[in-house]
């Protein structure tokens, strides 16, 4: 593969890492936008240099890389660590869903329920539009009838946003839950479980 | 899939409003949703077609086997019915063999003219009933594909005139002009199958005549350069009543008339232009036709066959007269099985008059014991008999002569079973040829003929 090929592959398909959907750039973006103003993100857009220049589409796929840069930037823009605006992006994006895929979430009785079809059910209906898309994995096994372990694997570093996932998902469902989190080492991929055990 | 679409050209680089901004902004979110809604239509298109095209397959699958099973009951009912029509051509011919002997017999006796006239619609009845016989089981073996072409050498005017000698007479009788021409290549040998030649050519004359009220019949023999080979071309060309397009159709499709009142009329097995087609189909050639009705038909016969030099023999002489020439120089004995007591009877009297002894015994090991006590210049074996078949009987002589280093005694089958396969087999178990039954006096006389100026006259030495 020459560098002429290479010149010619758009950015969303060079494996700078690895790609995620667009609609995760566009919901970053308007939540900084509520957070911070259109201003503001249009100029960390311009500085931060992205091979796509900050124009991103739902349907599209882009760099890891990006993502972690605007997540960066926004951190050191609004003094907020890092991990702790993904798990709030998490929740945001959590929200967006429900907001633009209500239908998976009407038959489910609670959160444990939700989070045990993340693979089989949503997921599935992700790969029938984008069978290119790289979708992390998300293994549950039921702790008994109140309780749910959830463990996330994904090449991508973002525990924390899963974690705001999970938590958004929670509190949608307003039954609250204790939520523990560990950490599984491991060189290879970003892992991740969740134990979820509902109260009340 | 995802690539990024060119950046629209800035129109101008004027400020733009904010109504501006969100309608452009609606209208990459309606992209979006519409995208999304495409993809999963296309999505449920495709699984549909998927699972069109699985049970497509399933269908295919289904349909295949059942094909498959259709065609071994296929198979089976045709292997069935070839085994049918064997047995049925050995049950008749037996009988007709019986029939047709004694009355060649017969006719070698003194009868009074009516006796002689009677005698004459017993034969030709007969020859009619096992010409049908012949129809059927060649029609069979073709369609079982167990149908040998032979190439032999022969002269082709000489087997053309034969035909001719055979149906000029009918001709002459119905007051038709009857003539055959030869074209300027279709002179000398040729080597290819001549049985088979008579056989298209023969009934291709008997049809003309058959359907010609007045008139003529013309044939002409040539043969043309094809390619790389050269073609036997028949035409036969009648000023008779003419087929329709809608016989057309009909006429080479076996066990059908063109019109069922012609069996009625004419007689025959509606087998005939079936089989000639077939046979020059064998013989990589076709058989076609042109008629217009009420203005005759002219028929074409082509197949391949190989012009070779005239071979250097002597016209073979009457094998009658020849047998009688060897028997005069030394008289022999043959020794004959046949459980059969009219084809006994029938071997009797065609062999009667000559001067040789001719023992008859009833079975196979009554043949090993009569060749015991003295072995014949010529064993005829039948091959159906009880206690002990011809073949097993002719398997044990020939292991004795090996073992005790005998002269070989040539050994002819007599048999109903005519297929090749059996022949073969005849040969391959140490038979010296086959005559086929029902027998004719010729058949059977050229048969001996040949083995006895085949036959070692000394016994073989070394015991090969």
């Amino acid at each position: 593969m020459g560098m002429g090929l290479l010149h010619r592959t758009p950015p969303t398909l060079q494996r700078m890492g690895t790609l995620v959907k667009g609609i995760v750039f566009v919901e970053l973006i308007r939540m900084a936008e509520t957070a911070i103003g259109e201003d503001a993100v249009d100029q960390i857009l311009d500085q931060c240099n992205l091979s796509t220049d900050g124009a991103y589409s739902t349907v599209g796929n882009y760099p890891c890389s990006e993502l972690m840069q605007l997540v960066e930037a926004l951190s050191n823009h609004t003094g907020t660590p890092q991990q702790e605006l993904q798990r709030l992006f998490g929740k945001w994006m959590h929200e967006h869903f429900v907001h633009s895929y209500p239908a998976f979430f009407v038959d489910k009785p609670d959160a444990l329920a939700m989070l045990a079809a993340i693979e089989d059910e949503v997921h599935v209906e992700v790969r029938k539009l984008y069978p290119d898309a790289e979708l992390p994995r998300f293994e549950t096994e039921r702790m008994g009838s109140d309780a749910l372990r959830l463990t996330y694997r994904s090449p991508r570093p973002l525990t924390d946003f899963c974690q705001g996932l999970v938590e958004g998902c929670v509190d949608h469902f307003g039954q609250p839950a204790e939520i523990r989190r560990e950490s599984l080492p491991n060189s290879e991929e970003h892992a991740c479980a969740f134990t979820v055990n509902l109260r009340g | 899939m995802t690539e990024r679409p060119a950046t629209p050209p800035p129109a101008n680089t004027a400020p733009v409003s904010r109504s501006r901004y969100e309608r452009e902004k609606r209208a990459r979110y309606e992209a979006e949703q519409f995208l999304e809604a495409k993809s999963r239509e296309l999505y449920q298109a495709n699984s549909a077609l998927r699972k069109q095209a699985e049970s497509l397959e399933d269908a295919i699958r289904q349909r295949t086997s059942d094909l498959e099973a259709a065609r071994i009951e296929a198979e089976a009912a045709s292997a069935a019915k070839s085994i049918f029509l064997a047995t049925m051509s050995h049950e008749i011919r037996t009988p007709l063999n019986g029939v047709l002997g004694m009355a060649e017999a017969l006719n070698d006796t003194p009868l009074t003219p009516a006796q002689r006239d009677m005698l004459a619609v017993v034969l030709q009845s007969g020859r009619l009933l096992q010409s049908v016989l012949n129809d059927i089981l060649d029609l069979s073996k073709i369609e079982a594909g167990k149908y040998d072409i032979e190439e032999i050498a022969f002269d082709l005017k000489e087997v053309v005139q034969s035909v001719e000698a055979m149906f000029s007479l009918k001709a002459q009788e119905k007051g038709l002009e009857f003539k055959i021409s030869f074209g300027p290549e279709a002179v000398g040998w040729i080597r290819g199958d001549p049985n088979r030649l008579r056989q298209i050519l023969g009934n291709l004359i008997s049809n003309a005549i058959k359907f010609t009220s007045k008139g003529s019949i013309h044939v002409l023999v040539s043969v043309n350069v094809e390619g790389d080979g050269h073609e036997l071309v028949l035409v036969v060309k009648d000023t008779g009543k003419g087929i329709s397009e809608e016989e057309k159709i009909r006429l080479f499709k076996p066990y059908v008339q063109s019109n069922p009142a012609i069996s009625r009329e004419f007689g025959g097995t509606g087998l005939g232009l079936s089989i000639s087609r077939r046979l020059c189909q064998l013989m990589q050639g076709e058989l076609t036709v042109t008629s217009r009705e009420g203005h005759g038909a002219t028929f074409t016969a082509r197949f391949r066959v190989t012009p070779i030099n005239a071979p250097q023999v002597l016209r073979a002489e009457d094998p009658e007269e020849e047998l009688k020439r060897l028997l005069r120089a030394c008289p022999r004995r043959i020794l004959a099985a046949e459980d059969n007591k009219t084809n006994q009877l029938v071997l009797k009297s065609l062999l009667n008059g000559l001067d040789l002894t001719l023992d008859i015994v009833s079975d196979g090991s009554a043949v090993l014991s009569a060749w015991n006590q003295a072995p014949p210049d010529l064993i005829l074996m039948d091959i159906q008999m009880p206690v002990m078949n011809g073949l097993e009987a002719t398997a044990a002589i020939r292991s004795a002569e090996t073992l005790r280093n005998l002269r070989r005694t040539p050994i002819i089958a007599l048999s109903a079973n005519i297929m090749r396969q059996h022949e073969l087999e005849y040969h391959a178990i140490g038979m010296d040829g086959s005559v086929p039954k029902p027998f004719r006096k010729e058949q059977l006389l050229s048969a001996i003929v040949h083995a006895f100026k085949h036959a070692p006259t000394a016994p073989s030495s070394q015991g090969d």
